[in-house]
Order: structure tokens, then C-alpha cells, then sequence
């Protein structure tokens, strides 16, 4: 009915119509352009800017003065001599080198036991999901108490072993690691068992039916029918995860402050504490960056990929 | 899959325990906050799991009231950064959802925008602590440090390619023969928009609202660059709290920890549905 009725207007209203669609639609999109514009285009020039000069918010002189300050490309020749952000960004490789396959086996293995339904599925899967939905921030302080020498895990390996531990957890350096890593497994597997469960309960059935009829074993089922369609739904969780990680800062920050030492040191913590303890602004604008532009370049090569694959795959 | 004894037993074992694991931490904390201060940590060897006297008091200290135990005095309490979270978080959320709501819709039925959706996908690939120097400079410079709109404005922003994606996915599932029925009786393009989709997407709009708000009210980094000391949020008071007296204030914290944890939980189960579709940009949909 609806397409008899649009096959009766004229051309002309077809024609108004277009214009008006444009124009609508460019007054709809200018404010999240001009959103865009304001945070991202304007203070990326702003720190190119800033990057190529010594300027820090303590000389008394205003930003856009900061020319006085030029060293050209000083900043960045500093940068390639940074221990301490090479190990930062080294220790954020590390970490999420850990924390991402932990994440994905964990709630791949939450995930598969829950395909399908059992008695208390429903309340137990809500349950699971409340980690992720803790505050960072809040999730760090419950890390912090958790791992006191005189708290809760040392009291649980004090039970097991018959004798009173008291690791000072966060004032090792391996242990301290070892602690941030498993509270961000603890906060983030949920996110991970979440979105394959949803991959998971999409593989068509009749096709697993199908498979089982033939005599093929659980875990060929799983490797010939279910894998290949969970590609692109573990490519995307992965990549959350992976993307996620490297910013990570909230739990950490608050668990160890980045230390003992640089032990927890990772690439947003060391940006902030160069910004807020040492306050030399030019050259954190020229690490900060330096991320940037790799992160820019990195992740349009991979959209682009998503989407050529995408479009091949329909 | 499979339905054998051992395996249904397997399969309550292994989720049961990793339930327990994933609770354990939030038990923690919420028994911490009921805790008076003589149990807040192990000094002799046992360490107490569950409150023996449970107590208000850490509660009543947040907000202003000294108690027996807990000598100290707080310099400010609880309430303004509660307020400043509530505050910065709607509002923030407003943006994000007005601009980003309208911008889906540009996308979604007249292809405008340009390379928006690419800009704002790299929007929230860069880690914010590398866009935020240039942001703090800016922000001294217009005077909106350390207020609840200045940080409202950037939450604003940083959460807007969460309303653009989610919102532009549920316009895309929208059937358009609704829309084009009333362009035929006469309605303009906006009118349609504003009385005919908007008003169906109600539902959509809401659970995007609460996505977006829980993303907004978690912030911790943002609000530590940009709050100093009137405005500070939750997360930022929190790490603050702590005395010369007692040291960590345990119990307070926790008290704290728990206020600021129970609004996302209770907006992430009340949203469920649409969490797999928020968190992968609306790439996939549960």
C-alpha cells in the first residue's frame, strides 16, 4: 500500500523532498560535529602545538605563547630515550598480553555452560554480570582491601596452610602486578562471557542438530560449525578487550598508584603522573601524540578490514 | 549439548564457584561498610568476614556525623561529591544522548555526516589520558575547571559515540513504512522525526539514556584531571579520604564504594537486553 502511495507523488516533491532530507540531515549531525570538533580536532592541533616546545603550566606563560618555548623536535628525540615510557608501554603489552587470553578463556568456558538453559540460569547469569558494572574505580578499592597483608586473601591462605601469611601483596613489584592483572580479570571477564554468550546462542541449531545426527563429537561440532561462526563476534570481543586494556587506569591507579616504584607503571598511568608530578606539558603532549597517531593509523587499518571483509562476507 | 550426569554436575560446580569468586570482592566491601572500626582490619590473627556489631556509623560519618569511634573530623562530606556525580553524569548524558540521538538519525535515513561514525569510533579508541592535556589547558582557559558543567560537557562528549552508535542500530531496525505513511499525509521530515519516530523510539531512547548514564557515573580519570576540590566526584572524593589518624579509612570508603556501586548494577540488569549492544558499538545485537 505504502509503496502505490509514494509511486503517486510528483517529481517535484520528490525533488523538494531530497533537499529537505539534506537539509534536515546536515542540521541533525552539526551538533556531533561540532562536538567532535571542539575535543578532538582542535586540541589535536593545540598539542601538536605544544609538543614542539618546553611549555609547562608553571612558566607564567600563556599556551598559545608557547612558541617562546620551541625546541623543534627535541621532545620527541627525548621520547626515544625514555626508559620509563618504554617500559610503560612494554608493561602495558604485558599486561594486556595476560589479561586478554585469561578473559577470553574464562568467559569463552562461562559462556559454553550456558548455551543452554538450566534450572537458575537467568538469576545466576545477572549475578555474573555485576562485575563489570562496578565503578573502575571502586573495583580498585576493593582490590586494595582484598589484597592488605591483614586482609581477606592472606587470611584464606592462612586457612590453607595452617600457618599465618602476610604477603604484602602490594608492595612487591611481581606480586603488586600480579594483583592489578587479576582485578582486571575479575572486573572484565563478565564482558567477555557476555557478548560470546550472544555469539553462542546464535549459531542456528539445526545445523548442531544436524551435526550430532551424523555422529560428530562435541568437539568437532564446536570446531567445524561453531568457531567459524563466532569469528567476527570474537574478532569484535577481543578487540574491545585489547583496546579497553591499553587505556586502563582507574583500578590500578587506585590499587598501587603505578607502584611500588614503576612496577604497575602502565602507559595512562605514566602519562598522568608525568602531567601532574613532573608537569613538563610539551612533552607529554609529545608522548600523548606519538600514541595517537599510532592508535589512529592502526585502528583505521583495521576498520577498513572489518568492513572490506564484511561487505565480502554478505 | 551435552546431558549427562556428570556434566549437569560439572556445570553447577565450575558456575557456582566462579559466581562465588565473582561476588566475593562486592561481598567484601559491602560487609567492610557495616563494619565499626575495630573490625575494619586484622590486628591479631582472625580477621572478621562477616560484621559481629554491625554498625551505621561509617554511613553517618560520610555525611557530617562524628561518631564515638571515629575521632576525626571530615573536611567536607559526602554530599557535594554525590551531587557533583548525579550532576555531571545527567547532564553529561543529555549531550550525549541530544547530539548523538540526532546525528544517528542524520546517518540513518539521509547518509549525512560525512566520516563521522569513523571519527567517533577512533573517539573511543584513543585512551582519554592522551587527549586530556590539551582539554585541561582549554578548560583552565574558559574557566570550567572544577565545576559540574565543565565536566558534564566532557562526559558529554567522550560518551556521545556510545548514544551515536546504539541509537543509529535502533533506527536502522526501525521499520520505515511508519515514517513514509506520514510523509505522504503531508508531514514534514522534522515533523515526522519529532512526533512520529522519537516518540516510538521512546523505549530505545531510555535504555541508550541509562547505558550511556552508567559510563558517565563510573568515570574516574576525567574527573581527576578536571575536579580540584568543590566539584570532585565520588571516585576522586574517595581516594581522598584518608587521615593521619587512622590511616585508610576502611569502613568509610567502603560505605562510599557501595553508594557509588548500586546505581550502575541496577541499571546494568535493568538494561540487560541491550548491554551486548552498547558495548560492541551496536555491531551486534543480542
Amino acid at each position: 500500500m505504502t509503496v502505490a502511495a509514494l509511486d503517486t507523488r510528483t517529481e517535484a516533491m520528490e525533488h523538494e523532498d531530497a533537499r529537505d532530507s539534506r537539509k534536515l540531515g546536515f542540521w541533525l549531525t552539526l551538533p556531533a560535529q561540532l562536538l567532535v570538533l571542539f575535543i578532538a580536532v582542535f586540541p589535536i592541533l593545540m598539542q601538536v602545538y605544544i609538543s614542539l616546545t618546553d611549555w609547562s603550566p608553571l612558566d607564567g606563560i600563556d599556551w598559545w605563547q608557547a612558541h617562546q618555548l620551541w625546541n623543534t623536535f627535541a621532545n620527541y628525540t627525548d621520547l626515544l630515550e625514555d626508559n620509563r615510557f618504554w617500559s610503560a608501554l612494554g608493561r602495558t603489552a604485558l599486561v594486556m598480553a595476560i589479561c586478554v587470553p585469561c578473559e577470553f578463556l574464562l568467559g569463552l568456558g562461562l559462556a559454553i555452560l550456558f548455551v543452554d538453559n538450566f534450572p537458575g540460569r537467568r538469576f545466576l547469569y545477572s549475578v555474573l554480570l555485576v562485575p563489570m558494572m562496578v565503578v573502575p574505580a571502586v573495583a580498585g578499592y576493593m582490590f586494595f582491601m582484598l589484597f592488605q597483608s591483614g586482609g581477606p586473601v592472606n587470611d584464606i591462605l592462612s586457612f590453607f596452610t595452617g600457618s599465618p601469611v602476610r604477603i604484602a601483596w602490594l608492595s612487591d613489584p611481581d606480586l603488586a602486578l600480579f594483583a592489578v592483572i587479576v582485578s582486571d580479570i575479575w572486573q572484565w571477564t563478565p564482558l567477555m562471557f557476555l557478548i560470546l554468550l550472544a555469539g553462542l546462542v546464535g549459531v542456528p541449531e539445526d545445523q548442531l542438530r544436524a551435526a550430532t545426527l551424523l555422529g560428530a563429537s562435541w568437539t568437532t561440532r564446536f570446531i567445524t560449525i561453531v568457531l567459524p561462526r563466532m569469528k567476527t563476534i570474537i574478532i569484535i570481543a577481543l578487540a574491545i578487550r585489547v583496546i579497553e586494556n591499553f587505556k586502563v587506569f582507574d583500578n590500578f591507579y587506585i590499587m598501587t598508584g603505578g607502584g611500588p616504584g614503576v612496577a604497575t607503571e602502565t602507559i595512562s598511568i605514566y602519562i598522568y603522573k608525568v602531567t601532574q608530578q613532573e608537569l613538563i606539558w610539551g612533552y607529554v603532549a609529545a608522548v600523548a601524540l606519538v600514541i595517537l597517531i599510532t592508535l589512529s593509523v592502526v585502528s583505521a587499518y583495521a576498520i577498513k578490514r572489518m568492513s572490506r571483509s564484511r561487505e565480502l562476507s554478505r | 549439548m551435552n546431558r549427562s550426569l556428570p556434566f549437569e554436575i560439572f556445570r553447577y560446580a565450575a558456575i557456582l564457584s566462579l559466581v562465588a569468586l565473582s561476588l566475593v570482592p562486592t561481598l567484601w566491601m559491602a560487609s567492610m561498610a557495616f563494619k565499626p572500626i575495630a573490625e575494619w582490619s586484622a590486628t591479631g590473627a582472625d580477621l572478621t568476614w562477616w560484621p559481629k556489631s554491625p554498625t551505621l556509623d561509617n554511613f553517618r560519618f560520610l555525611f557530617g556525623e562524628s561518631s564515638s569511634e571515629l575521632i576525626v573530623a571530615l573536611d567536607r562530606t559526602a554530599g557535594q561529591p554525590i551531587l557533583s556525580s548525579l550532576l555531571s553524569a545527567v547532564f553529561g548524558t543529555l549531550i550525549a544522548m541530544i547530539s548523538g540521538t540526532s546525528a544517528a538519525y542524520g546517518l540513518s535515513r539521509f547518509g549525512s555526516g560525512g566520516n563521522l561514525p569513523l571519527a567517533l569510533i577512533q573517539l573511543r579508541i584513543f585512551p582519554p589520558m592522551a587527549v586530556m592535556i590539551p582539554v585541561m589547558i582549554m578548560w583552565a582557559f574558559l574557566g570550567l575547571i572544577d565545576t559540574w558543567y565543565g565536566l558534564a560537557l566532557v562526559y558529554g562528549i567522550v560518551t556521545m559515540p556510545f548514544a551515536f552508535w546504539l541509537m543509529k542500530t535502533f533506527f536502522d531496525d526501525m521499520p520505515r513504512e511508519i515514517e513514509d505513511a506520514a510523509l505522504v499525509e503531508g508531514c514534514s521530515r522534522l515533523r515526522v522525526f519529532w512526533k512520529i519516530t522519537l516518540p516510538m523510539m521512546r523505549p530505545a531512547l531510555a535504555s541508550s539514556a541509562l547505558f550511556v548514564f552508567i559510563l558517565n557515573w563510573s568515570d574516574y580519570l576525567i574527573a581527576l584531571l578536571l575536579t580540584t576540590r568543590d566539584w570532585v566526584t565520588i571516585p576522586v572524593y574517595m581516594a581522598s579520604l584518608s587521615s593521619s589518624m587512622t590511616g585508610q579509612l576502611y569502613g568509610a570508603k567502603a560505605a562510599l564504594g557501595l553508594i557509588a556501586a548500586i546505581p550502575p548494577v541496577i541499571l546494568g540488569i535493568a538494561i540487560q537486553k541491550h548491554l551486548v549492544r552498547g558495548l560492541t558499538f551496536g555491531a551486534l545485537k543480542q
